[in-house]
């Protein structure tokens, strides 16, 4: 054992951890609100919004996300004449993906509000928006809480495989220090650990948010 | 105020609404009683715009509720309507619960959709109650809110479905008393309920429903006294005992 290598890459290694943190976090909140508008049509009664939202929620669903990478870093440049760059197609790739299953969250979430709030909201001439915004969706979300933390973790776990268009994220890293100075137990005892302690604060933070729940 | 014409619904197959006629004038509390099933419920809906008919008119105050250039939501600020299980936002307090349409839609200020508020909760008697949430209210206080809640948009209507059959028996007065305030008031009322008491002490008119049908009227004496069909005599005596 020689951990030395840690410190020694400590700041590339650190750079790498940036890029993955800024990754996921991008990643969450695109996938979020993109997941809520989907979410929102899979539940519309208007078939023009309906079929196209399931037809997205399903689409995605059932690809790995490793294709759906690939995709968007060779087949956007195609389309619009020009690179994206890896970070840039990595974002788009993740986004697309990861609102597919928020969506799936977000419409459990809202399916778990009684109809007759919605009436309530709707009785008092208040639109469809001011309901979902004011009504429905506040009490959804403490609802989705839990699973939406736990997409969170997946989400940080799942960045590592933009590795495959180039992108230098933390386990990238790990791997061309590896390949520098040959000390693959070191390192990767190393990304597991960094992996499991942010890993470990979410799973945590969502038992603690949930207990909150029942205790309410 | 409200006139309801040949009214019929299906969902899918299943006609829930058959040919209803019914007038409702101005000032009016009208009672609906019948049989679990029977569709008053989805009445009270279809005279809001919640639920779409498929055949007939409804013209509330003038306007034609199928129109489809009827602005429902401008309608339904017109008619008031309290649920039996409550419906109160739970994440509100009970003051925010009856500020939230006022604001939005009639984009008062908070501080006069607050006054207001006040108002109307001093109204249904329970004004130390505004900063409350629905959880920590007793069944027949949530109940009362709900009725400030409608009552905070001024609707010219109240709607009420079955308001006291989710209540403890010493609560029901309570909610009974601010009903019958409200129609003595003036309101235009129509209320699905089993409260023959209610019925007997308000109510102009009184409409037994069985299976999507109004199949007797009746001013309450004469819908007490020799009602025509067997089925609301057989109802009758059920509820009344
Ligand atoms: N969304 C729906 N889809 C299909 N059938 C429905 C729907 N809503 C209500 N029904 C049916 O329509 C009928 C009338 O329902 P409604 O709720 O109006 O009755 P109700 O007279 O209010 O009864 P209750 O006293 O139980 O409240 C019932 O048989 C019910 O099962
Ligand atoms: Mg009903």
């Amino acid at each position: 054992m020689d951990l030395a290598v840690i410190p020694r890459n400590l700041h590339f290694l650190l750079g790498g951890l940036v890029l993955t943190l800024e990754l996921a976090a991008i990643s969450l909140l695109g996938g979020f609100l993109l997941g809520i508008l989907m979410g929102l049509g899979r539940l519309s009664s208007r078939k023009w919004i309906y079929y196209p939202a399931t037809l997205y929620i399903n689409f995605f669903r059932s690809l790995p996300l490793i294709l759906v990478i690939f995709w968007f870093y060779f087949m956007v440049p195609f389309i619009i004449g020009r690179p994206l760059g890896d970070f840039l197609s990595a974002i788009i790739a993740f986004i697309a993906f990861e609102a597919a299953y928020f969506a799936e969250i977000v419409r459990a979430g809202i399916q778990s509000i009684p109809q007759g709030q919605v009436m309530a909201g709707y009785s008092t001439g208040l639109g469809y928006y001011e309901t979902m915004r004011n009504i429905v969706l506040p009490q959804a979300l403490k609802n989705m809480v839990p699973p939406i933390v736990t997409q969170c973790v997946i989400i940080f776990q799942d960045t590592s495989l933009a590795y495959v268009i180039g992108l230098k994220e933390f386990l990238r890293r790990i791997y061309l220090v590896d390949s520098r100075e040959l000390r693959s137990v070191e390192l990767y005892l190393f990304a597991g650990f960094v992996y499991l302690v942010f890993c470990s604060i979410g799973t945590i933070t969502s038992r603690r948010l949930e207990k909150r729940q029942i205790g309410r | 105020m409200i006139q309801i014409k040949n009214v019929s619904k299906w969902y899918g197959d299943f006609q829930v609404l058959r040919d209803v006629n019914e007038e409702v004038k101005q000032g009016q509390t009208v009672v609906v009683c019948g049989p679990s099933g029977s569709g008053k419920s989805t009445l009270l809906r279809c005279i809001n715009g919640l639920e779409p008919f498929q055949h007939g008119e409804i013209i509330v105050d003038g306007v034609s509720v199928s129109d489809p250039a009827t602005n429902l939501y401008r309608l339904r600020t017109e008619i008031g309507m309290v649920f039996q299980r409550f419906e109160l936002y739970p994440h509100m307090t009970a003051l925010q619960n009856i500020t939230l349409a006022p604001m939005k839609v009639r984009k008062k200020s908070r501080r006069e959709a607050a006054d207001h508020a006040m108002k109307l909760l001093e109204r249904v008697g329970i004004p130390e109650k505004a900063h409350e949430h629905p959880a920590n209210l007793s069944g027949g206080q949530q109940q009362r809110v709900a009725i400030a809640r409608s009552l905070a948009m001024e609707p010219k209507i109240m709607m009420f479905d079955e308001p006291t059959s989710a209540l403890d028996p010493e609560m029901i007065k309570e909610v009974l008393d601010v009903m019958v305030d409200l129609s003595t008031g003036g309101m235009t009322m129509i209320v699905v309920t089993h409260e023959m008491g209610f019925a007997r002490e308000v109510a102009e008119e009184i409409i037994f429903m069985d299976e999507g049908s109004i199949i007797e009227r009746g001013t309450d004496i004469s819908f007490f006294q020799n009602p025509k069909s067997p089925r609301t005599k057989d109802f009758l005596d059920k509820i009344l005992m």
